[in-house]
């Protein structure tokens, strides 16, 4: 394969951690009020897929599952540098679990062809880290999670990766097709070129796909998500006595007293 | 897709083990699988999965599984998703399990979804609390956003209801059954998987000994405000018996090892004394630290998040403060001596 790799970089717009609140009279969240981003993980699921197309050729697209507005986390994936986007919206994918929305992001990567699919490690509205995973399962492909580097050898048709295990790290060489969930923090994203930044506002349009284009159209969805939210409590605030003392002897005796 | 829900029975619980040492969050995921198991008035069983492990499978027993299922072949060592996630499968599909509990490890979580979406079961992930409710269906349940919130999750209509469960929440099993009864209750299982078959290949793996830190009764946790120089906090733990701990933010620099990290995507911890030095107080950190009884806050900027969180709190460099307070605890240990 001297004509490059065809990557895959799924995103996901999720409120910004920092604002969602929690409404006191029904314990629920409320994310309305909160503006919509780019997972903060996700950042790092780009530059590693930008990264891999400098290394080996190709190109990368975006693809993200949502109503319309998430086609912002597209335009932020094309701003980066990414060569396109693909927008999954369609009602039928509305209260989909980790299930139906893995299996659109699988079908939706086949349909692109994908050499590699990468992900962020996990969403932080959700943070299941079950999507990279379940894309893989899907598909019956190979996968790499916890990554902190890549390594391609593109003559072997191999992807290898760096894990973070418990206590240290292994190096993985997987088979292509192959998911891949890069870790937050792995890499110092790049910033957006200008010009690129203009384009992805200006001109850049997603393609658009249906569950129906995918031919998935009983399979997502609330009615296919095997989870369901039986409920949401306001964790019980831990009462902290928040007190500020002046001087490390006040400190020093308050330390003494709860030990 | 409709299956049957009455034909799934018995509570699963997956021994993880590299290089035939049980991961300790395998012991805890047993004891509360017992707990489960004798509600629902259904088995306990434990699956061990790796290359020469039956005494896992026996110790699996000892500490209360009344069976365990044992997958024994050199394909299973070292772990890779594909031929661990096929070999489950094929378990889940063909012995039914009502309920599977997979630890939240990076090896649990890295998985499990092979096991669940070709089961189209539920897969709940990084559970804090589990439960049965009076029709013994599972009540998973799981922080979300930085602990603010418990999302309580279930599966009505479908099986197995699978949950990956954080380390350290649950007190692990002790080995209380003699080993005599154990390897009689062990039954070794048909391996599907072929080395031919996989689709990945480890080529090199470092580990070295991983601390524990969620059993620390006191815990030192320095974060970005140590700017490199992680003594202070080292120097206070020591002189309090405790472990160090870090914020993702020091792990991401290197300055401590990954085992340290608390919170969200590190470990949780349950001290009685929890000391935040240089830490803002992010919301995926404050899920790692919440269980503490008592604790103590130590930054440079009054407005920080972590003084919300805190019991005591104090506006300091905590290359001061560390310092100044480790020198007093060891002047009074040395008057006691
Ligand atoms: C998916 C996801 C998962 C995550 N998981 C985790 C996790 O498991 N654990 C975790 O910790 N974070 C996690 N994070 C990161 C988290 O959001 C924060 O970025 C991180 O906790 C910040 O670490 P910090 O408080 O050490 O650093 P900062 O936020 O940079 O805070 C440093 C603090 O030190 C203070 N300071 C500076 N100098 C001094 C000094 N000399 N003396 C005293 N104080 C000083 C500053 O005032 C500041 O408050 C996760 C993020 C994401 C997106």
């Amino acid at each position: 394969m001297n004509d490059g790799w065809n990557i895959v970089v799924c995103v996901k717009q999720v409120p910004d951690a920092d604002d969602v609140t929690i409404d006191p009279d029904t314990g629920t969240l409320n994310r309305s009020d909160a503006p919509a981003v780019l997972n903060r993980p996700d950042h790092n699921a780009v530059e590693s897929a930008l990264a891999l197309r400098e290394a080996v050729g190709g190109t990368v697209t975006a693809i993200t599952m949502g109503p319309p507005p998430a086609k912002a986390v597209l335009q932020t994936a094309v701003g980066a540098g990414a060569d396109g986007g693909v927008l999954l919206t369609d009602r039928a994918f509305g209260g989909s679990d980790t299930w139906p929305t893995s299996l659109a992001l699988a079908r939706a990567a086949e349909e692109l062809d994908a050499d590699v699919v990468i992900c962020g490690e996990e969403s932080t509205d959700s943070s299941t880290g079950q999507v990279p995973p379940g894309i893989a399962a899907h598909n019956g492909w190979s996968q790499l999670t916890y990554v902190e580097s890549l390594e391609p050898r593109p003559d072997e048709d191999v992807l290898v990766g760096k894990r973070d295990v418990e206590g240290g790290y292994e190096r993985v060489a997987a088979k292509l097709p192959v998911v891949v969930a890069m870790e937050f923090g792995a890499n110092r994203p790049r910033p957006a070129g200008l010009h690129r930044k203009i384009f992805a506002e200006t001109e850049f349009e997603p393609v658009e796909w249906t569950a129906s284009d995918l031919c998935i159209e009983d399979r997502v969805g609330l009615a296919n998500s095997p989870t369901k939210v039986g409920g949401m409590d306001t964790a019980s605030p831990v009462e902290r006595e928040r007190v500020r003392v002046d001087d490390v002897d006040d400190l020093y005796e308050h330390i003494m007293e709860v030990l | 897709m409709t299956i049957d829900i009455d034909d799934y029975r018995d509570v699963w619980v997956f021994v993880e083990q590299h290089e035939g040492d049980a991961a300790p969050v395998s012991w805890e995921l047993l004891s509360k699988g017992r707990e489960l198991a004798d509600e629902t008035g259904e088995s306990l069983i434990a699956l061990v999965m790796g290359d020469g492990v039956s005494h896992l499978a026996e110790e699996a027993v000892a500490r209360g599984a009344d069976h365990a299922l044992l997958a024994d072949d050199p394909v299973f060592e070292p772990y890779r998703a594909d031929p661990y996630g096929e070999q489950f499968r094929a378990l889940v599909e063909e012995r039914k399990p009502s309920i599977v509990l997979i630890g939240g490890t990076h090896t649990g979580r890295d998985f499990a979804g092979r096991v669940a979406v070709p089961a189209h079961a539920g897969l709940t992930a990084d559970c804090t609390e589990l439960a049965v409710d009076d029709e013994g269906l599972l009540l998973a349940s799981r922080p979300t956003f930085g602990g603010d919130a418990m999302a309580t999750i279930k599966c009505p209509s479908h099986r197995p209801q699978m949950a990956t469960v954080r380390a350290g929440v649950f007190d692990a099993s002790e080995a209380t059954k003699d080993d005599v009864d154990a390897a009689a209750a062990v039954e070794e299982v048909n391996v599907v998987v072929t080395e031919e078959d996989t689709l990945s290949t480890v080529i090199e793996r470092v580990v070295s000994d991983v601390v524990d830190i969620t059993d620390a009764d006191v815990v030192v946790a320095g974060g970005a405000g140590a700017e490199g120089d992680f003594e202070p906090i080292v120097e206070l733990a020591e002189a309090l018996g405790g472990e160090v701990a870090a914020s993702r933010a020091a792990v991401d620099e290197g300055w401590v090892e990954p085992a340290r990290q608390v919170g969200q995507t590190g470990k949780t911890v349950r001290p009685h004394l929890y000391i935040a030095a240089g830490i803002s107080g992010a919301v995926q950190h404050l899920e790692g630290m919440n269980d503490s009884d008592y604790v103590v806050a130590v930054n440079t900027d009054p407005n920080a998040a972590i003084f919300e969180h805190a019991d005591y709190g104090i506006v300091g460099d905590l290359h001061e403060v560390l310092p100044a307070l480790t020198a007093m605890i060891r002047e009074k240990q040395e008057v006691a001596v």
